[in-house]
């Protein structure tokens, strides 16, 4: 059950007592009360999992879409409406296995979202099998004898791709949790921030114990330069004994919507047909 | 139909075939004649053998027929191509050069011209590239003796790339019309309209996206494929000035969703594609029936299965189109039959698909896409605007409901800010406020909700387009690009004293009620299409629990014409 706090309207959620979701929840609702945004100006895009009903327990519109197809539904709805502040949100299945290819092109274009990855590293609402984000080794449904694919790394590909802001954090740290949300959505341009969240049904192995004994914050001394972005990309793979959250690399790049410049002045969804235009085009088929 | 005239321009990949089209699609246009030009091409960039076809008459034409009055062949395999549609007046213009060191494979006379078109252009110290212009200027001959007209064409298309560039073709373009001159000039000209009506040229893969545009899109994202792609390279290159945003997806996956979160946040939105693509949008299409938004997807269909003839015709995706997803919800297909139909349907696909907040499917296909007809000009104003029911302000207030149940199965729409209210929508079934339930009750009613809205589409259904007798004794019945087959065979099959009428569907699905009378109505009835296994007709019977007496298909890659009809029809010989 979750408290009646700012942005959560829920009383009752389809979460697992104890999961992760419920810090990632309260995190978000706290970040938007200090953006003092209205709920009726925020928009979640959600796929499918159990990261993807977080928006139905919390204030603001919400289109509940397909598995792995939030960031394309994101990009259209912001694209349409360049006033309402996007989320996307999913899991690390939805948006790592099923969403990869828009994840890479998401980044590339830039769209300005805050696309927020409860990263479990196992897909929970289908009882627990391998997700491209399960360490090698780890027994699963459909991995008996173990993991063997290589773990895939969201923030080394983020990088790579020169992401705009690529941030981690963990469900077990509000504080960090909100301060990094509340970065996303400030900075201008696609924002990733995947978050550690513990899965306590099917994942026995990143366990808050787990993720207790091994975050740092890479903030912790000031002395981290997170526009360095070949550093950022070796930190990137820093994972094991120690894993760092916070913003590892950000950089203002021009946004998807600046390619439309001169259109979206004013939102494509106030703006009406131009009869002249059209009229003028029909004109320049004659002979 | 004698007072038509077919021109075949044929050649490589490469050669300038579409160039050469161009400028005598506008020069033809311009003299007064109608048009109707297709083509056919290979799915290459340079070499193989493509042809540009263009038949001219001083009446509205509205398809293609085989029989070739001139043919200009700029590479060897246009000739044997061509030859079982010439006659013994067909005329022949080919390249000797390009059979140098071997026996020709015809006899070299008065039906066949040599030209030797890079020759001509070197000697007039011009670049080969401009050899194209050559066999311009001697189809031109042939059609008209005032050159200035060709000229002025080729002033226009080549405008911008200089005077050195206009010259360098009009020069050439001269040679070519000077040299068939003597020839020419005993040949009859075609003739022509006696009052020329205001006409403008262009394609299906024009006419839709402008089509889209009069009915006021705002958002289109889409992913290229052969033939679909004229149609998302148009909004590219003109969305702008309608201020409308056209995304290229990664993906179709991706095209059509974005469009799915553009048409919720609340514009007009849309994508196109063709079969392949299409198949990997059928789960957003599911998505959009589920959380009833509106969303218009042309498909621009093409043989498969699979990856199939990427560059040629047909009517196969008729049954994939129509059941388009899983799971129940309400969706219409149409299928325009010409470029004129294209444009002003796609107002009517997006009416729908917004008064029913539901998927509209537009299936056009390669030999609607690449042909040319002049029509009259559209008129705008006649694309009216129907968003449906949607609130905002007040009535979107905290209390909105956006799937309300209401007894015609249509919850109005709030745009996402555009009230106190919050816009809550799902795939998952919901209830009314939009949230996750797994209520049997509620299920249950939200499924008759949506359905109940299907009734509704078939009630307004589009009636079919009827030509022909009314009292006939043969009915031809088709879908789509065959529209203008289907009625200059019921015209022909007229003259010659078979009472026959032609039935152009433009909505597929749901079919009109008012069909049925077509069906148990007088004369045999022959379905004509383009696919194997008669979809259209598959489609009518289970909808009627019909039969019809025959049928008519075609699954080569090329398009349906008259004569294709008739033989079929006649077993033969009516061509001629």
């Amino acid at each position: 059950m979750t408290k009646d706090i700012g942005f959560v309207t829920a009383k009752e959620t389809a979460w697992c007592p104890g999961c992760g979701n419920f810090g990632i929840l309260r995190a978000l609702s706290r970040a938007l009360e200090e953006l003092e945004l209205r709920p009726q100006d925020v928009l979640y895009v959600s796929g499918i999992g159990q990261a993807g009903k977080t928006p139905h327990y919390i204030a603001g519109n919400v289109l509940n879409t397909l598995h792995g197809r939030t960031l394309p539904t994101a990009t259209g709805a912001k694209l349409a409406n360049g006033d309402l502040t996007v989320f996307a949100i999913g899991g690390d299945g939805d948006g790592y296995a099923e969403g990869g290819n828009h994840f890479l092109h998401a980044i590339r274009k830039n769209v300005d979202i805050t696309y927020l990855v409860h990263d479990n590293q196992v897909f929970g609402l289908t009882k627990g099998q391998a997700s491209p984000r399960s360490d090698q080794g780890m027994v699963t449904g459909t991995t008996p004898a173990g993991v063997a694919n290589e773990a895939f790394n969201p923030l080394a590909t983020a990088i790579t791709l020169n992401g705009g802001f690529v941030a981690r954090s963990y469900a077990g740290d509000q504080q960090h949790l909100t301060r990094t949300i509340k970065a996303a959505v400030q900075h201008r341009g696609f924002a990733l921030v995947d978050i550690l969240q513990p899965c306590v049904t099917f994942n026995k192995i990143n366990t808050y114990q787990y993720y207790r004994e091994r975050v740092y914050d890479l903030d912790q001394d000031g002395s981290y330069d997170r526009t360095d972005r070949k550093a950022a990309w070796e930190k990137s793979w820093e994972w094991g004994d120690r894993i760092p959250i916070g913003i590892l690399y950000q950089v203002e790049r021009p946004t998807l919507a600046d390619q439309y410049s001169g259109i979206l002045t004013t939102p494509l969804v106030r703006q009406e047909r131009d009869t002249a235009v059209v009229h003028a085009l029909v004109e320049s088929f004659k002979v | 139909m004698s007072n038509t005239f077919n021109i075949r321009i044929g050649g490589e990949a490469g050669q300038g075939l579409v160039s050469i089209g161009s400028i005598l699609l506008r020069a033809i246009a311009r003299e007064g004649w109608y048009l109707f030009a297709h083509q056919d091409y290979e799915s290459r960039i340079r070499g193989g053998n493509n042809y540009f076809q263009i038949r001219l008459a001083n009446e509205p034409i509205a398809t293609w027929v085989d029989k070739l009055d001139l043919t200009v062949s700029l590479d060897r395999a246009t000739i044997g191509r061509a030859r079982k549609n010439l006659t013994e007046d067909s005329l022949v213009i080919y390249d000797p050069d390009v059979f140098r060191n071997e026996e020709l494979p015809f006899t070299p006379g008065e039906n066949y011209i040599a030209l030797p078109f890079a020759q001509v252009t070197e000697e007039l110290g011009q670049p080969r590239i401009m050899a194209n212009a050559v066999a311009a200027g001697a189809i031109w001959a042939f059609l008209s003796d005032d050159f200035s007209v060709l000229a002025d064409v080729l002033g226009e298309l080549f405008g911008r790339r200089g005077a050195e560039i206009v010259e360098g073709n009009q020069l050439v373009a001269k040679a070519g019309f000077d040299r068939v001159q003597g020839l020419a000039s005993k040949r009859q000209k075609p003739a022509r309209p006696e009052h020329p009506a205001e006409r403008i040229l262009l394609s299906g893969n024009d006419a839709l996206p402008l089509g889209a545009l009069a009915a006021g899109l705002k958002f289109m994202s889409a992913y290229p494929m052969t033939p679909s792609t004229g149609v998302t390279e148009y909004i590219s290159r003109n969305g702008r000035k309608a201020s409308v945003v056209m995304e290229q997806a990664e993906d179709e996956i991706s095209a059509i969703n974005m469009a799915i979160g553009a048409s919720f946040a609340g514009v007009r939105a849309m994508t196109a594609t063709s079969g392949g693509g299409f198949a990997l949008m059928t789960e957003a299409l599911s998505l959009a029936g589920s959380a009833e938004i509106p969303i218009v997807v042309v498909n621009a269909q093409r043989p498969g299965p699979s990856t199939g003839l990427p560059t040629r015709t047909e009517q196969g995706d008729l049954t994939f189109a129509v059941a388009m997803s899983f799971g129940d919800f309400p969706r219409a297909v149409l299928a325009p039959g010409d470029v004129e139909e294209a444009f002003y349907l796609m107002g009517d696909a997006f009416n729908l698909a917004e008064r029913y907040q539901m998927p509209v499917v537009v299936l056009s296909d390669q030999h609607l896409a690449d042909s040319y007809t002049t029509v009259t000009p559209f008129s705008v104003d006649r694309v009216e605007i129907d968003r449906g029911k949607v609130v905002s302000g007040a009535e979107g207030g905290p209390d909105y409901l956006r799937y309300k149940l209401t007894e015609d199965g249509i919850s109005p729409r709030l745009y996402p800010g555009f009230g106190d209210g919050l816009v809550i929508s799902a795939g998952d079934e919901h209830d009314e406020k939009g949230h996750l339930t797994e209520d049997g009750e509620m299920r249950r009613k939200m499924v008759e909700k949506r359905m109940a809205k299907q009734k509704l589409v078939e009630e307004e259904a589009l009636p079919p387009v009827i030509c022909g007798v009314e009292d006939p004794e043969l009915v031809l019945i088709g879908f789509g690009s065959t529209k203008g087959a289907i009625a200059e065979a019921v015209a022909n099959l007229n003259e010659r004293g078979t009472r026959a009428q032609g039935v152009h569907l433009p909505q597929v699905f749901p079919l009109p009620a008012s069909l049925e009378e077509i069906l148990t109505g007088p004369g045999e009835k022959y379905v004509v299409e383009g696919n194997a296994s008669g979809q259209l007709q598959a489609l009518i019977a289970s909808r009627f629990a019909w039969k019809p007496t025959g049928c008519v298909r075609r699954y080569d890659g090329r398009p349906i014409n008259a004569c294709y009809i008739l033989n079929e029809l006649k077993g033969g010989g009516a061509c001629d």
